[in-house]
C-alpha cells in the first residue's frame, strides 16, 4: 500500500488536479485524461519517474460507445502498480498527439495504431505504413469494428520508401523476406560503406495473420489454442498470459498446485529455448561442436516435454482456471533426475565454450546495445538484462508460483553478444534450480478452479508473464455473451526488434546473423 | 582439446535415439512418385515460411540435430530455392507473403516437389478465414506431399521425407 501511495503521491505533487480512478482488481492506477494533458503527463512519468512505456494500445468502443480509447501503460519501478493513462477520441475525431518525439519507445505502437485503427498520431516523425504493406488497399484498418474479420482484401500498387543514405561508396544490401536458413520471413535493408554497417532498416510484418482480430471472434474460454499459436516457441508463455487475463475477468482462484505446475512448464519452455540459442550463437561463429551438443540436449528436453504432456511444445497444457494435465510425483522425480543429468552435461559443455578464446573474441564487443539505447526503446527480457536493464516479471510482479519460489535475476552490463549468451547460460542453471524447488514445495490438491462470476461487457484485465524472451503482455476485454471484444497481444519481440537496428551499427554484415541470433526475436509474435 | 575429446567420447552416438512416429505417414500417390524419380536417392529441400507460428520451423531445425541427422538419408537443406529439388512450405499463406511464395516457386528449377508441412499449410489451421490469410498453400502453388500435425514431430517429417526417397529406389529399378 505504501508503494501505491508513493507513486500516486509523486504524480499528485506534480499534477495537483490529477485524480486516479477507484482501484480495480488489476494492480494498477488508472488516470482518465483529456487528450491535451496526456503528452505532458506521459513525459513526466517517463522522464522524471523513470517509467517504462510497457504498452500503448487502442480500443474501438463500438457498438457500446462511439469512441476510440487510447491506453498508455507505464511500468514504474519494481513491485509497484502499473500506471495507466487513458484518453478518448470521440465521434469523428481521428487525430491524436504523438508522444514519440519525447518517448521513443512509442514509435512502433503509434504506427501500429494508425495501421489497424486509422487513427493518426500527429507529430510522429515517421508515418510510413508498418503492418499494412504497400499492396493493402487504402483505408483498410482491420481492427475497426466495422471491418469484417473475413474480408477478402484487394491489391493496389504502391512502394515502400526505405531510408536511404547517399554518398560515394555507399551500398544498399537487401536481405529477405526469405532467408538462407530455416528461419521466419523478414526484410533487412543494410546501408554499408565498405564493411561496417552504417544503417539497418528492419521491415517486418510479412507474417501478419490477423491474430488480434481472430481473438475477437472467439469466446473468452475458447481462445487458448489460438494464444498457443501466436508464437510457437513461446506456447506456454502466451497461453499462460492469456489464461491469467481471463481468470482475472472471471475471478477464478487458481489452485496452488496448478500455479506450481504453470511455473514448471514455463521454466521447461525457457530451458529448451535457451539451450537452442546458446548452441545457435556458437554455430553462427562457425563453431559447430557446441551447436551439435546443445541441439542434442535440446532434443532431450523436447522429448521430456513429450513424455510429460504428450506435446513437444507443451501444447494443450494450459487451460482457463489452471492446467489441463497433472504431473504425478513419479514423473516429477523423473523430470528432476533428467534435468540433473542435463545440468551436468551442460556444465561440461559450458566450460568448453567459455574456454574458447577465438569464440570469446568473436562475441565480445559485437553488437553492443548500450543501456541508454535499450532504455530509450523500452527493451526487455534477455536482451534487456544483458544491457543492464534489471527487469524480470517473475520478480517484479510475481505470478504463478513465483511469489513462493523467488527468482535470482541474471544481469550483465556490457550489452554485447557474449553478455546475451551469458544471461541465457545463467538462466539455464536458474531454471533447473527453480524446477527442483517446485518439486520440493509442490502442494497436492486440485488443478483447476471454477469461475465465480461472469464479467460485464466492457470489463478488461491485464496480465504479464515473463516468457523466455521477456515480458509478454495480454489485455483482454469482454464483449457480449462471453465473446472477446478486444485482445491486445504484446510479445517482447515487438519492443526489441527496433533496438536491433542500433545494436548492429558499426559492425560488419557477416556479424549480423550472430547479433540477430543473440537477440533471437520472434517474427510471428511480432507480426501477429 | 582433451576436454572436447572426453566430451565426445562420453556422449557417444546419439543418432536414432528418439521415440517412433505415432501418426503413420500416408503412402505417396503414384504420380508424385514418378515426379520425384529424377531426384533418385537424394533430395535437396528449401524451407519457406509463409506465416507459421514458428513451431514447424523449430521441428525442421530439429531434423538437422545429431539425434535425427537428416543428412544421413541424403536429404540436404539448401540456402536458395535455385538449389532445391523440393520446397517445404509451412504456415497459412498470409497476404503479405503471397507474392514471395509465388516468386520462390518460380525460382525453383523444374522438376520440383512441393511439400506442405503442418496443419496450417494444409488447411490454414486456427488462422482459417482471417482477412490477412489468403488460403492454404495449394491455393497458390500445386502441392504434392502433405505432412499433417501441429506441428508434426520431427520423426514424422523424417519418415515422410525418407519415403519420397525410398519409394524412388523401388520404382527406379
Amino acid at each position: 500500500m505504501t508503494d501505491r501511495l508513493s507513486v500516486e503521491q509523486q504524480l499528485q505533487a506534480a499534477f495537483p488536479t490529477l485524480v486516479p480512478d477507484p482501484p480495480s482488481g488489476n494492480n494498477m492506477m488508472r488516470y482518465r485524461l483529456d487528450q491535451a494533458r496526456l503528452p505532458e503527463i506521459a513525459r513526466y512519468l517517463h522522464g522524471q519517474m523513470h517509467g517504462r512505456l510497457a504498452l500503448l494500445f487502442a480500443v474501438d468502443g463500438r457498438p457500446i460507445a462511439q469512441t476510440y480509447e487510447l491506453h498508455y501503460l507505464f511500468a514504474v519501478g519494481s513491485r509497484q502498480p502499473w500506471v495507466l493513462l487513458t484518453t478518448e477520441l470521440a465521434g469523428e475525431h481521428r487525430l491524436f498527439t504523438s508522444i514519440t518525439p519525447s518517448i521513443h519507445a512509442a514509435q512502433w505502437y503509434e504506427r501500429e495504431i494508425r495501421d489497424l485503427f486509422g487513427l493518426i498520431p500527429q507529430g510522429h516523425p515517421d508515418l510510413r505504413r508498418l503492418i499494412r504493406h504497400e499492396h493493402w488497399p487504402k483505408g483498410t484498418h482491420p481492427l475497426k469494428k466495422d471491418f469484417s474479420w473475413d474480408t477478402v482484401m484487394g491489391r493496389q500498387q504502391g512502394n515502400y520508401r526505405f531510408r536511404h543514405i547517399e554518398g560515394e561508396g555507399v551500398f544498399e544490401v537487401p536481405v529477405g523476406p526469405i532467408h538462407a536458413g530455416i528461419i521466419e520471413p523478414g526484410h533487412f535493408r543494410f546501408s554499408v560503406a565498405g564493411e561496417p554497417i552504417m544503417q539497418l532498416e528492419v521491415r517486418h510484418f510479412w507474417k501478419h495473420r490477423g491474430v488480434e482480430k481472430l481473438f475477437e471472434q472467439q469466446l473468452l474460454t475458447a481462445a487458448v489454442p489460438l494464444a498457443e499459436r501466436v508464437s510457437g516457441d513461446t506456447t506456454i508463455g502466451h497461453s499462460l498470459a492469456y489464461c491469467q487475463a481471463v481468470e482475472t475477468l472471471l475471478r477464478i482462484d487458481v489452485p496452488r498446485r496448478a500455479r506450481y505446475l504453470r511455473s514448471l512448464f514455463l521454466e521447461l519452455e525457457r530451458l529448451h529455448n535457451h539451450l537452442g540459442d546458446v548452441g545457435a550463437i556458437c554455430n553462427d561463429t562457425a563453431y559447430a561442436l557446441p551447436h551439435a551438443h546443445c541441439s542434442r540436449i535440446k532434443e532431450r528436453l523436447m522429448q521430456l516435454n513429450d513424455r510429460l504432456t504428450g506435446s513437444r511444445f507443451l501444447r494443450g497444457v494450459m487451460c482457463v482456471g489452471g492446467v489441463a494435465r497433472d504431473v504425478d510425483t513419479k514423473m516429477l522425480a523423473e523430470t528432476v533426475n533428467e534435468l540433473n543429468r542435463i545440468e551436468t552435461d551442460f556444465s561440461e559443455l559450458e566450460s568448453i565454450i567459455v574456454a574458447n578464446a577465438s569464440l570469446t573474441d568473436r562475441l565480445e564487443t559485437t553488437g553492443v546495445l548500450t543501456e541508454r539505447t535499450a532504455w530509450d526503446h523500452g527493451v526487455i527480457g534477455v536482451v534487456g538484462r544483458a544491457s543492464g536493464i534489471d527487469q524480470d516479471v517473475r520478480r517484479d510482479r510475481p505470478f504463478a508460483a513465483y511469489d513462493e519460489i523467488p527468482v535470482n535475476v541474471a544481469l550483465y552490463r556490457y550489452g554485447d553478444v557474449r553478455a546475451r549468451m551469458r544471461v541465457r547460460m545463467d538462466e539455464i542453471h536458474e531454471s533447473i534450480r527453480l524446477i527442483r524447488e517446485i518439486r520440493h514445495n509442490i502442494p497436492t490438491g486440485p488443478i483447476t478452479g471454477e469461475p465465480s462470476r461472469s464479467p460485464h461487457h466492457g470489463e478488461w484485465a491485464l496480465s504479464a508473464v515473463e516468457g523466455w524472451r521477456g515480458e509478454i503482455l495480454y489485455v483482454v476485454m469482454t464483449g457480449e455473451n462471453g465473446q472477446i471484444h478486444r485482445c491486445k497481444v504484446r510479445d517482447p519481440s515487438f519492443v526489441n526488434w527496433p533496438a536491433i537496428q542500433w545494436a548492429v551499427i558499426g559492425n560488419i554484415i557477416p556479424d549480423f546473423p550472430l547479433i540477430n541470433k543473440s537477440f533471437n526475436l520472434s517474427y510471428a509474435g511480432n507480426d501477429l | 582439446m582433451f576436454r572436447i575429446l572426453k566430451k565426445s567420447l562420453k556422449t557417444g552416438v546419439v543418432t536414432g535415439q528418439h521415440p517412433d512416429a505415432i501418426q503413420p505417414s500416408k503412402p505417396l500417390a503414384p504420380e508424385v512418385r514418378e515426379k520425384a524419380a529424377p531426384f533418385k536417392r537424394s533430395l535437396t529441400i528449401r524451407e519457406v515460411d509463409t506465416g507459421s507460428c514458428n513451431a514447424c520451423e523449430m521441428e525442421m531445425n530439429a531434423l538437422t540435430n545429431p539425434v535425427y541427422d537428416v543428412e544421413r538419408f541424403g536429404i540436404h537443406i539448401a540456402a536458395s530455392p535455385r538449389h532445391a529439388d523440393a520446397l517445404v512450405v509451412t504456415g497459412p499463406v498470409t497476404v503479405n507473403m503471397e507474392r514471395a511464395l509465388k516468386d520462390v516457386y518460380k525460382q525453383t528449377p523444374d522438376p520440383k516437389l512441393v511439400i506442405a508441412l503442418g496443419d496450417c499449410a494444409i488447411n490454414c489451421g486456427v488462422f482459417k478465414g482471417s482477412y490477412a490469410v489468403t488460403g492454404p498453400v495449394e491455393r497458390h502453388i500445386p502441392v504434392d506431399v502433405r505432412i499433417p500435425g501441429c506441428p508434426p514431430r520431427p520423426v514424422e517429417i523424417l519418415k515422410a521425407l525418407a519415403d519420397i526417397r525410398e519409394k524412388q529406389q523401388s520404382s527406379g529399378k
